[in-house]
């Protein structure tokens, strides 16, 4: 009888929603969005917890944020900050031809949101760094 | 004179008891021939255990869809040269989201047991375009076909969209694409039972825009976009049902 | 009371048709195939729902049994087929000149044509070649392949028929005279060999008929006859297009789905597991076929690939070979009961091949249950289930 197995070679299914290799740009769209909403997430949590130090007094906020102008914490923070505007616009995308709207420029579509994404990240980055 | 490549073909191979595995063919080819003439040959004079589904070999009968590098391809209409080059390598396997029965095999029973389900049709008037203002035809001048001439469908029930759509990866019960386009090709209108299905948890609301299924489909099916359109009329059939129009 | 058995080996368009047949009139059919359903000869067909006016004139009696069958497969499985009729053109003097045996071919075969002017042909079919000098419109049709055999498996399904696909049958099993019992068998699934029994088996294994014979020593003179088709990306007619001549290659036009399939050729060969695509006859389908469609030139290639004819007979040339259809009860022709073999026809014919050789099936079963497949429209093809299950 048939076996069950849907990819022989997957570790598990999970991993293949990332599976964009040599597929089109819908593909990638999707699962970059996967990509940028789970490191979004990881975000939001991250930063609940670091509220969480304000109800422990200014000494410990204010240690906090000084750990966060470092250059790494400014990279991480710049990497939130593309991955927010790419999910945004993305997220626009889906919801214009979720609905039927554009459906054949879907494309042409993700190639804007990725422009645009690289231009918003580029101004945020300079801003970052130099302030 | 035929160019002549060096090809290593690397092809699933598993069976009940047998893990999955590649095994390696070095074939020479000429590149302007099929993918699915390199694995007939393969069958033919180096391993007769070799399972594979083919039938028509030119594209209208869906059955030799297959994932070449990783891509669903219908092999029989991909050349050799479109997926490597001299003395590259070709990778084939199965399509995903179906159970492997054995090699390149997969068992296609719940497609079809789905396309039936919405009765999605298999011949439609000849005329009858892919979306407005698209042409089924390479005919000048503008040429009406008579109405009583049919025609079989662009769906082959290959099921390579359903290959390419990560939603069944992990939500086996996703109708999906090859099934959803189906469904709007045979329409809304007069089909209320059709409407709950498409409009269930396992209807068009699953899809999640990746429009892979699109871009693979070997046969003008756009199921992404029919899958967008059919989400259109089904919010216009549940507003016409709210305000009590009937649908 | 157990129904009596028959293995079908071949799951082209010959065994999918008897094991219809035989498991409408109660006989528990049992089919295995070496590879999947339709992936010889049968899936490979052009799809030319012959009217039958391409043999009106050279071969009447296969004129005759393809207009029957083309009208019964029109109502029996509507799904597999794009009912559209057909053009026979003439390009040339000789082509014209084939007009007047032509029409009388048709008239004595009772094949309804209808011979049209030059502007009316162009009319229907724009993209014609613009110099024709005759035209007529013919009863053809094109079906899918695969469709078409899944039809018929599905419902022989439905009526108890099993098939076992990638099941490769290694030897017939005789017994001590020398009659056929029943097939030993490879699961190329599993790689387990084992052992089917029968009151019959059947050989329907079309271009290879005469392999599977020699396995009791019994001789069928089958001749595989490849041909070779192209399929091009466009569709430029709505109907199937013929050269007006007496047969030849690449004379045959016709659409499918979006494409047009070009074809044949007609040559022999000795190995039939792998034909290549011989260059030089892709060439000329598009020379022969753009005599009648001359936009064919600018349709992209799809699709090439060699389909191998069970052609019957002794003959010098592949095309003058009668293409009606033969069964072989062996015990008639070499001593050897248990087993009949059915090879020869067309894709046209697949229904009656089925009957036919049911006819002599249930007879040596000792039964007399008439066929009814002309009558009972198949179920969806859809419903054909791949794995039923291994032997």
């Amino acid at each position: 009888m048939a076996t069950a197995q849907t990819d022989p070679h997957a570790r598990s299914n999970f991993w293949k929603w990332f599976d964009a290799f040599r597929r089109a740009p819908g593909m990638w769209a999707y699962a970059l969005n996967r990509l940028s909403a789970i490191g979004l997430t990881v975000y939001l949590f991250m930063h609940l917890i670091v509220l969480r130090t304000l109800t422990e007094g200014p000494q410990a906020y204010d240690d906090f944020v000084a750990l966060v102008k470092s250059p790494v914490f400014v990279f991480g923070e710049l990497v939130v900050v593309i991955g927010g505007v790419y999910h945004g616009l993305n997220g626009l995308r889906v919801a214009l031809t979720a609905f039927g709207i554009g459906v054949p420029y879907q494309k042409h579509m993700f190639y804007a949101v990725l422009i645009i994404t690289a231009v918003v990240s580029l101004v945020f980055g300079i801003h970052m760094f130099t302030a | 004179m035929a160019e002549k490549w060096t090809v290593t073909f690397l092809i699933n191979r598993q069976k009940d008891g047998v893990e999955p595995h590649f095994e390696s063919f070095q074939l020479e080819v000429n590149p302007d021939e099929y993918v699915l003439d390199a694995i007939e040959r393969v069958w033919a004079f180096h391993d007769r255990s070799l399972l594979f589904r083919h039938a028509c070999h030119h594209s209208t009968c869906g059955a030799c869809g297959m994932r070449v590098n990783g891509v669903e391809k219908l092999t029989c209409i991909t050349t050799i040269r479109s997926v490597t080059s001299d003395g590259g390598t070709v990778k084939v396997e199965p399509l995903r989201n179906f159970p492997v029965v054995g090699d390149l095999v997969v068992d296609m029973t719940r497609l079809y047991a789905r396309m039936e389900m919405v009765k999605a049709p298999s011949v439609i008037p000849l005329d009858e375009a892919p979306k407005p203002d698209t042409s089924v035809f390479d005919i000048k001048p503008d040429h009406d076909a008579p109405d009583d001439m049919i025609r079989l469908v662009d769906c082959i029930e290959c099921g390579m969209c359903v290959s390419a759509c990560p939603v069944p990866l992990t939500t086996p019960e996703y109708l999906g694409p090859a099934v959803l386009a189906g469904a709007h090709l045979r329409g809304l209108d007069n089909n209320p039972s059709l409407l709950e299905l498409v409009d269930g948890p396992n209807g068009v609301w699953r899809c999640h825009s990746a429009f892979e299924c699109t871009a693979v489909c070997p046969s003008n099916v756009e199921p992404g976009w029919r899958i967008m359109d059919l989400r259109k009329q089904v919010v216009k059939k549940r507003f016409q049902r709210l305000f009590g129009r009937g649908g | 009371m157990t129904k009596p058995k028959a293995i079908v080996i071949g799951a082209g368009f010959t065994g999918v048709a008897t094991a219809h047949d035989l498991a409408l009139r109660g006989v528990d059919v049992t089919v295995v195939e070496r590879g999947p359903l339709a992936n010889g000869t049968s899936g490979r067909t052009h799809g030319l729902l012959h009217s039958g006016s391409r043999y009106a004139v050279n071969d009447k009696e296969s004129a005759e049994e393809c207009i029957q069958e083309n009208m019964i497969l029109r109502k029996i499985v509507p799904e597999a087929i794009e009912p559209n009729g057909g053009l026979f053109v003439g390009i040339n003097e000789s082509d014209l000149a084939y007009g007047e045996a032509f029409i009388e071919g048709n008239e004595a075969c009772n094949i309804p044509i209808r011979e049209l002017t030059k502007k009316e042909a162009l009319e229907l079919e724009p993209n014609l070649n613009p110099n024709l000098l005759a035209a007529f419109w013919v009863p053809d049709g094109t079906f899918d392949p695969l469709r078409l055999a899944m039809a018929f498996a599905a419902t022989a399904q439905s009526n108890g028929a099993k098939f076992y696909l990638y099941t490769e049958v290694l030897e017939l099993i005789q017994d001590g005279q020398g009659n056929v019992k029943g097939v030993r068998v490879l699961d190329r699934m599993t790689d387990k060999r084992t052992e089917l029994y029968a009151d019959v088996v059947v050989n329907a294994t079309g271009a290879w008929a005469g392999q599977i014979a020699e396995n009791v020593g019994a001789q069928v003179p089958v001749k595989p006859t490849p041909g070779v088709m192209v399929a091009y990306g466009k569709r430029l007619t709505h109907r199937v297009v013929n050269r007006l001549n007496k047969p030849g290659d690449g004379d045959i036009i016709l659409p499918q789905r979006r494409m047009m399939v070009v074809g044949t050729t007609s040559y022999e060969v000795e190995d039939l597991d792998y034909v290549p695509v011989i260059e030089e006859q892709v060439d000329l389908m598009l020379t022969r076929g753009s005599e009648l469609i001359p936009g064919l030139k600018e349709a992209p290639q799809r699709g090439a690939y060699t389909a191998t004819r069970p052609l019957i007979g002794a003959g010098s040339s592949g095309r003058s070979i009668a293409r009606t259809f033969k069964f072989f009860d062996h015990k008639e022709s070499d001593g050897v009961d248990g087993l009949v073999t059915i090879t020869g026809g067309k894709a046209t014919t697949l229904r009656l091949m089925g009957e036919k050789t049911a006819d002599v099936v249930v007879k040596k079963l000792g039964m007399d249950t008439p066929g009814r497949t002309a009558e009972v429209r198949l179920i969806s093809y859809r419903y054909f289930v791949e794995n039923q299950g291994r032997p």
